[in-house]
Formats: structure tokens, sequence, C-alpha cells
């Protein structure tokens, strides 16, 4: 079963007459890297956020588990089922990296597991030590930030992680650490993983591939993404 | 119950967090608290006062020639005592006659002091003859009364200035507490955060923000009223009571703070805290999450 489907999804925002995404359908199965690819303004970004429950298509169905994401419950959706790394990262900045995993673990509220403990884990998984773990978010750098939103996608354990450019404030190294990562997400915890990027190291570990160009969706061979 | 611990502990978390706009905001609770306390405290004890003194000028009452110097012999011992015998009273007392004359002094004590027509009636009946006058000491009432409800009326002016203008200024820093912090509201709501626990979330900060003012309030409040309230009654003497006659005017009240004032406070404090958080609450449910963010990146 789909994790995720869009059945004949446009999107326009506003108060505008254009077409921001137009008449998708797609499919993302669980235990797959997906990645969208395109010029900025695209539609990719606008597509990552109807996927995270952010916002609902003007036409058309998203559809997680048989149930339309217009039906549902979103802040159940988003804090249940999808983990979402923003490009922008938006943490709260005057809270430690740390309490920001544990709240968003309190809002999905996970429960039987030490939250700290776990919380730590995760940190840890993305390169980042306990000790700048308690540093409040504003003291941390762009790369750090960046990882640290991956961490807090991934603590309520979701089945959907939707992520807008992870590895563009990554150094080389920090960024195969990540890609490693999301690979394992997919490949052997059965994750759902949708990447909008314009990195080819991202595209590498990708199983799908999508181009979007004014709002069209196409397939891209993956040899030659 | 449980689930919502977190939402109370980020809250309180919170309190430290944001220092400078929560000073900000304690100020203004903290001021509008305080000036509560001391206008209703003064309003609430001179309510009692004027109650108080109406009750003992208002119903003492005594017969005396209407107009003055008079030639008229007043009244006997004997009238006193049929005067004396009236449902309408409490108590009597009649001066011994002097030598020169069979006239006493008697004052009469009401039941109540809206008794006084119906015993002036009364001692008519019983043969009280014209040119007297049955009344109440009206210069005495004047002088302990008139610069009370003077006090009373001021106090509570100032009491709805103060909540009025509290509520405005409640209001107003609700509306920018609630914009600076958009962002986060965005973040949160973004990580799935029901709004019902958001704007609890923001309910227990300015609660908490409240009851720590009230507090500080209430002591500066009991500190303050006691020489604000003698500043505002020789204001009332002075305005009022120039032309008042003899015996001591009224120059200072004892202020107190009784628990049905701090009560009444703490309710006029939670009043104007939920005026704020419903007001938060508004704003919270207005903000989608993804305007906030794609405005902010």
């Amino acid at each position: 079963m789909s994790t995720l489907t869009l059945q004949n999804v446009s999107y326009k925002y506003e108060g505008s007459e254009r077409l921001v995404i137009r008449d998708v359908s797609l499919s993302f199965e669980p235990g797959n890297v997906y990645t969208i690819i395109g010029k900025s303004g695209a539609g990719k970004s606008t597509l990552l956020n109807l996927l995270a429950g952010l916002d609902v298509a003007t036409t058309g169905h998203i559809v997680y588990d048989g149930v339309s994401l217009a039906e549902i419950n979103r802040n159940h959706y988003r804090a249940r089922k999808a983990g979402i790394i923003f490009q922008g990262f938006n943490l709260l900045t005057n809270a430690t990296a740390l309490d920001n995993i544990l709240l968003s673990m309190h809002i999905s509220g996970v429960k039987g597991i030490n939250k700290k403990t776990r919380a730590l884990e995760l940190l840890e998984k993305v390169g980042i030590s306990p000790e700048k773990a308690n540093r409040k978010i504003l003291k941390l750098s762009g790369g750090e930030q960046q990882r640290i939103g991956m961490a807090r996608a991934l603590a309520h354990n979701p089945e959907l992680i939707v992520a807008d450019e992870p590895t563009g404030n990554l150094d080389e190294d920090t960024a195969n650490r990540v890609l490693e990562v999301f690979a394992s997400l997919a490949h052997e915890e059965g994750k759902c993983v949708i990447i909008v990027t314009h990195s080819k190291e991202v595209i590498a570990i990708a199983d799908e591939i999508w181009s979007v160009d004014e709002g069209v969706f196409r397939p891209v061979p993956v040899n030659e993404g | 119950m449980k689930k919502y611990f977190y939402v109370i502990e980020n809250a309180l978390l919170n309190l430290s967090k944001n220092k400078g706009r929560n000073f900000l905001q304690g100020a203004m609770i903290f001021a509008v608290i305080t000036t509560t306390v001391i206008a209703l405290s003064i309003h609430n004890t001179s309510v009692t006062l004027i109650s108080e003194y109406k009750a003992h000028f208002g119903s003492e009452v005594s017969i005396s020639p209407e107009r003055m110097p008079s030639n008229l012999p007043g009244i006997t011992a004997e009238q006193a005592l049929a005067f004396s015998q009236s449902e309408y009273l409490r108590d009597f007392e009649v001066s011994e006659p002097d030598d020169s004359s069979e006239a006493v002094d008697a004052v009469f004590y009401l039941k109540s002091p809206e008794l006084l027509e119906a015993f002036a009636a009364e001692v008519r009946g019983k043969g009280l003859p014209d040119g007297y006058k049955v009344d109440i000491d009206r210069d005495a009432y004047a002088r302990m009364v008139t610069p009370l409800e003077g006090l009373q009326d001021i106090s509570f002016t100032f009491l709805l200035i103060v909540l009025a203008l509290g509520a405005a200024i409640m209001v107003l820093l609700s509306v920018i507490a609630v914009r600076e912090r958009k962002y986060e509201i965005g973040v949160l709501r973004a990580m799935g955060m029901k709004k019902r626990k958001l704007a609890m979330g923001l309910g227990v900060e300015i609660i908490a923000i409240t009851c720590v003012c009230y507090l500080f309030g209430m002591i500066a409040g009991w500190l303050l009223s006691q020489p604000i309230s003698d500043a505002l009654l020789t204001g009332q003497q002075s305005a009022e009571l120039m032309n008042a006659v003899a015996a001591q005017p009224l120059t200072s009240v004892k202020i107190s703070v009784s628990p049905l004032t701090a009560l009444e406070i703490f309710g006029v404090a939670i009043l104007l805290a939920s005026i704020a958080g419903i007001i938060s609450v508004r704003q919270v449910t207005k903000y989608e999450p993804i305007k906030i963010l794609m405005e902010r990146n």
C-alpha cells in the first residue's frame, strides 16, 4: 500500500490565478527515497508543504493510508505521521537543541521511552554532540541547526519524512553522514523519504526521481538524475 | 490531564526565556493591580464608613426650635417621655431640667435613619407644637459623611479609569506579544501542536505573570492606599467643608484591605488576564502555520 498518493492535485496561492502545481498524480511507497528536482520557483517546496500537511490542495486529493489529508486532522498528521525538515530549519531559537526535540516528542505524544535518551541518540546520529545539544539554537551554526531540524523530524519515528534541501548548509562529510541516515531510514526501516533538492549527492541515493517544471511533474530515470 | 503537563511546563519555562517582554507585561499588570488595590480599598472602606456614619448620625434625632434665637420654651420632660414611647425608637436620652425652666434636652435614637419622617409625624400627632423641628444633626452628618462621599466618588471614578485603561493596555500588550511570537507559534503549529494547547500555554504564561504581579501589587497597594487616602481626604475637606461649623471634621480614615477586597482584586486581575488571554487565543487561531513560516523564510 502506498504511504502517500496524489490524485490530480493542483494548487494555486490565494489571490493568484497561476497554478503552481498542475494536475499531479503520484504515489510514494514505503521503503523508498524520492527526490524532487527542478528550478527555483518550479513548485517543489509547494508540493512538499502539501505533502507535509501544512497546506491543502486547491483541487484533487492527497491521500495518506487511504484517507484524504483534507478530511483528517492535519495537526495529528504532522505530529504523528509526517516528519518535516524545513529548508529554513524553523527551530525555536530561544530554546536549546535538546528542548526543541523534547518538545516535538511531547507534541507527538511519544510514550514508553526515555525521551531525553532518545533525543540525545538522534542528535548523535546527525552529528550533534551532547554538549552542543544543551546550547541554544542561536549559538549553533547553520549546518548544526539544519541537522537539529532533521533530528526533530525523526523524533516521533514518522512513517513519512519530507525534507526541503536538507544538505544545503552542510559540508561534504556531514552531508554524506546525513544522506546515510536518509538511506537507512528508507531501506532498513521502511520509511518513505521525500527530498526536494538540487544536490547531485542527494539525487544519488534516490530510488525514484521526479522533475518539476512549471508545476508539471515528470519521472526522471534514476541513472539520468 | 498528563498530556497537558508539557504545555504548562513549557509555558513556565517561557517566562524566563522572554524576560524583556514578560517584564513589560508584568510591570503593566503590577501597575493596574496596585492602583486597583488603592482605589478599591479606599472605595470599600469609605462605603463601610458612610454606612456606619449614616446609621449613627442619621438616627440621632433631636427636637429644637426651627429658628434661632427663639422664645419657644423647648420640650418638657413629660413630652420627651411621651415621645420616647415610639415603636420607631431603639433608645432615647433625656437630660435633667435646669432650675430656670422645665425644658429638657432629649435625643431619640431611631431604629433606622429612614424612620425619621414617620417619627416626626408621630410626635406631632402627640402634641409637638409648630415651630419645632424634628431632625438629625445635619452639620455633624455633613462633616463626617460628605468628605467620605467625595472620597468614595473619586476612588470609584479612579477605579473605572484604571480598569478601562488596564484592559486596553493588556489587550494591546497581548496583541504585540502574540505578534512578536508569531514565528514561535508557526513553528509549534507546524510541529502539529493543537491550537487549544497553544492557547492554553499562552494562558498559563499570562496567569503566572498575573499571580506574581498580584502578590507584589497587593503589598504596594496596601502600603500606598493610606497616604493616598489621607491626601484625598484633605482635598475633600478644603473643597467642601470650609464652612463647616464647630466640631472636628474628618481628617483621616483608617484604610484596610479586607479579605473581600483582596478577593475582588484577584477577580479583577484574573478578569484582565482572561481578556488578554482571549485576545491572544483569537490571534493564535487566526494564524495558519504555513503563512507564518513562509513570511519568515
